[in-house]
C-alpha cells in the first residue's frame, strides 16, 4: 500500500515539474479557438449603432448631440426654474457640486481650475459674490408659482447679513464640501470598484464652511 | 474590472459639459403625455460602465414593471459614449410639473389656486396631508419591499402631478449618484437627515420613514420642522423638540458622544404642528423615533388609525 501512494504521489510530482503550466491554468483551456477581437470588437459596435439607432427613432432625440429630431415627440427646452429640480442633469443637481473653494460669502477662488470647476458648477455666478445664491434650488420659490414669495423661515444662517432680500433658501443650510484637486486615482477606484456599497453610501463628513 | 487600478482619471471639472440649468421636455403627440429628460455622467473606463451603475439601471427597469402608481415613470434608459471616458446615461421619465415643494408654497395663497387640493388644504387640513401622506407612504413601502432604500426623501423628490397623485423620485440613482459622491463635493440638505445618517452610524429603510415624517410635519407647518445649518445643529433642533435620547438608545458605533448635547425632555408635538390632529400626532411621533429599529415601517404607518379618520378622503390614486 505504502509503495502505491508513494508512486501517486511521485508521479503528481513529477506532473508538476513537466506541465507545470497545465497545473496553473486549470480549467482555463480554449476550447473554442483563438477570439477574434477585431470581429467581436466590429460586432459590439454594430450593435451599439443599432441600440443608438433605435433609442433615437423612439424619442425622435439625439441623444449623443443632445437636440431633438422631427417625429412624435414635440421637443422644447424649459429653463430650470420652471421644471421640478428632480429631473435636471445630475451634474448640475444640487446634489454634486464641483468643488467651491472659498466660503459663500467671499470672493471667487481666482485659481484656473477652481473658476473652471465654479463655471460648470454655477456660470451665472461668476459676478456674483455669493455661488451658494445662484444655484437653482434657491430658484424654487419661482418654480411654477408665477410670482416670488416672500417665505419666512424660522432659521436665517447668521452669517447673511447683507442678504440683498428676506428669502431663506435651503441650500443656505446645504454644507459645502471640498475636495483637494489632486484626487488619488485609487480614491476613485476604489470608490468604482467597491464591491461593498456602504462604502460609497456614507455620509458625507467634513464640512467647510 | 481587474484593471481598474491602473486607470486614469480626468479632473470632475469635465464631467457633463451640457446646456446648463435646462431640461427637455416633450408631448407625444399621440397621447399628449408629457416626458422629460434626465442625464447621469458616468465615468467610465476601457470596461465600459461601471458595474454598479449598469446594476442600478437593471434594478430601476425592474421596479418599473410594477408600474406602482406613486413611483414616477422611467420610460427609457439611453446610453451614448460621450467624449473623454464619460458616458451618458440619459434616462426619460415622465414629466410631472410640480413637486411638493411648490406645492406647498402654492397652498397658502387663499382663493387664488382652483386647486381643489390646495383648497382643501387651506380650508381643511388633514384631508388633503393623509392622501399625499398615504400616497407618499405607498411609495415607499412598495421601494422598500423592494429592498430600495431612497435615502434623500425630501419635497423637492416628490413630485404631485395636477390630480394630486404623489409620485416618488430621484430614488435609486442615488447609487449612480455615489460614485460621483465620493468624487465631488456633495451638497445635500440636513433638514430631513435622520439621527443616525448625522450620527454616522449604520442606516438602512427607516432613513425614509424619518424623512417621510419630517415632511408630514411640514404640511402642516409650510415650513420644514428641523433646519439644522450643520449636523451637530440639525441633533440639537432633533432633540430640542423629541428629547434626547437615553444613553440606552444612544448607538455605540458612533464617535459622538451623548454628553454633547444638553438634556432636554420631549415637549408635546404639538407646539410643533398645531394644526396637526391626534391620530397624526401619534402616527409622527411613531415616525420621529430617534432609535431606528424602533421607527415605524412603512407599511405599517399605512395601518395607524390616522388613515382610518375620515375614512371618506380621497383613496390612493392609481
Amino acid at each position: 500500500m505504502s509503495h502505491v501512494q508513494l508512486s501517486t504521489t511521485l508521479e503528481r510530482l513529477v506532473a508538476r515539474k513537466t506541465f507545470p503550466l497545465q497545473r496553473r491554468t486549470g480549467v482555463c483551456r480554449n476550447l473554442f479557438g483563438p477570439v477574434d477581437h477585431d470581429e467581436l470588437n466590429r460586432e459590439m459596435k454594430e450593435k451599439l449603432r443599432e441600440i443608438s439607432e433605435r433609442d433615437q427613432q423612439r424619442w425622435n432625440f439625439n441623444f449623443e448631440a443632445n437636440t431633438p429630431l422631427d417625429g412624435d415627440y414635440e421637443w422644447e427646452v424649459v429653463t430650470a426654474d420652471k421644471t421640478p429640480v428632480f429631473y435636471q442633469d445630475s451634474v448640475q443637481d444640487g446634489k454634486i457640486r464641483v468643488p467651491v473653494q472659498s466660503p459663500p460669502d467671499s470672493a471667487l477662488p481666482e485659481s484656473p481650475r477652481a473658476d473652471a470647476l465654479d463655471r460648470l458648477a454655477v456660470p451665472e455666478s461668476s459676478s456674483s459674490p455669493c455661488a451658494g445664491e445662484i444655484n437653482q434650488e434657491n430658484r424654487t420659490d419661482k418654480i411654477n408659482s408665477g410670482k416670488a414669495t416672500t417665505r419666512q423661515l424660522p432659521c436665517v444662517r447668521r452669517k447673511r447679513t447683507a442678504a440683498p432680500d428676506n428669502n431663506t433658501h435651503i441650500t443656505d443650510f446645504y454644507v459645502k464640501r471640498k475636495r483637494p484637486a489632486d484626487i488619488k486615482p485609487s480614491d476613485m477606484t476604489a470608490c468604482l470598484l467597491s464591491k461593498s456599497p456602504i462604502q460609497v453610501e456614507q455620509t458625507p463628513r467634513k464640512r467647510i464652511r | 474590472m481587474a484593471h481598474g487600478t491602473s486607470i486614469q482619471y480626468d479632473p470632475v471639472a469635465e464631467i457633463g459639459g451640457g446646456a446648463y440649468g435646462t431640461v427637455y421636455k416633450a408631448r407625444d403627440i399621440e397621447s399628449g403625455q408629457f416626458v422629460a429628460l434626465k442625464s447621469v455622467h458616468v465615468r467610465t473606463d476601457q470596461n465600459g460602465l461601471p458595474v454598479s451603475t449598469v446594476r442600478e439601471v437593471a434594478l430601476l427597469k425592474r421596479l418599473e414593471q410594477f408600474d406602482h402608481p406613486n413611483v414616477v415613470r422611467l420610460m427609457d434608459v439611453c446610453a451614448t459614449k460621450g467624449a473623454n471616458q464619460e458616458t451618458k446615461v440619459t434616462l426619460v421619465f415622465e414629466h410631472v410639473d410640480q413637486d411638493l415643494k411648490t406645492y406647498l408654497e402654492k397652498a397658502p395663497a387663499p382663493g387664488l389656486s382652483p386647486d381643489p387640493c390646495t383648497v382643501l388644504l387651506i380650508t381643511h387640513l388633514n384631508p388633503c396631508s393623509q392622501d399625499l401622506m398615504k400616497q407618499l407612504l405607498c411609495g415607499l413601502a412598495f421601494l422598500h419591499s423592494n429592498r430600495v432604500m431612497h435615502r434623500d426623501l425630501k419635497p423637492e423628490n416628490i413630485l404631485v402631478t395636477s390630480q394630486g397623485q404623489v409620485k416618488l423620485a430621484d430614488f435609486g440613482l442615488a447609487r449612480i449618484y455615489s460614485c460621483h459622491m465620493a468624487l465631488t463635493p456633495v451638497v445635500v440638505t440636513l433638514w430631513y437627515r435622520p439621527p443616525e445618517v448625522l450620527l454616522q452610524s449604520s442606516y438602512a429603510t427607516p432613513v425614509d420613514i424619518w424623512s417621510t415624517g419630517c415632511i408630514f410635519a411640514e404640511m402642516f407647518r409650510r415650513k420644514p420642522l428641523f433646519c439644522g445649518e450643520s449636523e451637530m445643529d440639525q441633533l440639537g433642533k432633533i432633540f430640542e423638540v423629541i428629547g434626547l435620547p437615553p444613553e440606552e438608545e444612544w448607538p455605540t458605533d458612533v464617535t459622538l458622544s451623548r454628553k454633547n448635547f444638553p438634556t432636554l425632555t420631549a415637549r408635546p408635538i404639538t407646539d410643533f404642528v398645531p394644526e396637526i390632529n391626534e391620530h397624526g400626532a401619534q402616527l409622527l411621533l411613531k415616525m420621529l423615533t430617534f432609535d431606528p429599529l424602533n421607527r415605524i415601517s412603512a407599511l405599517n404607518a399605512l395601518e395607524h388609525e390616522y388613515f382610518r379618520d375620515e375614512a371618506t378622503s380621497t383613496q390612493t390614486k392609481s
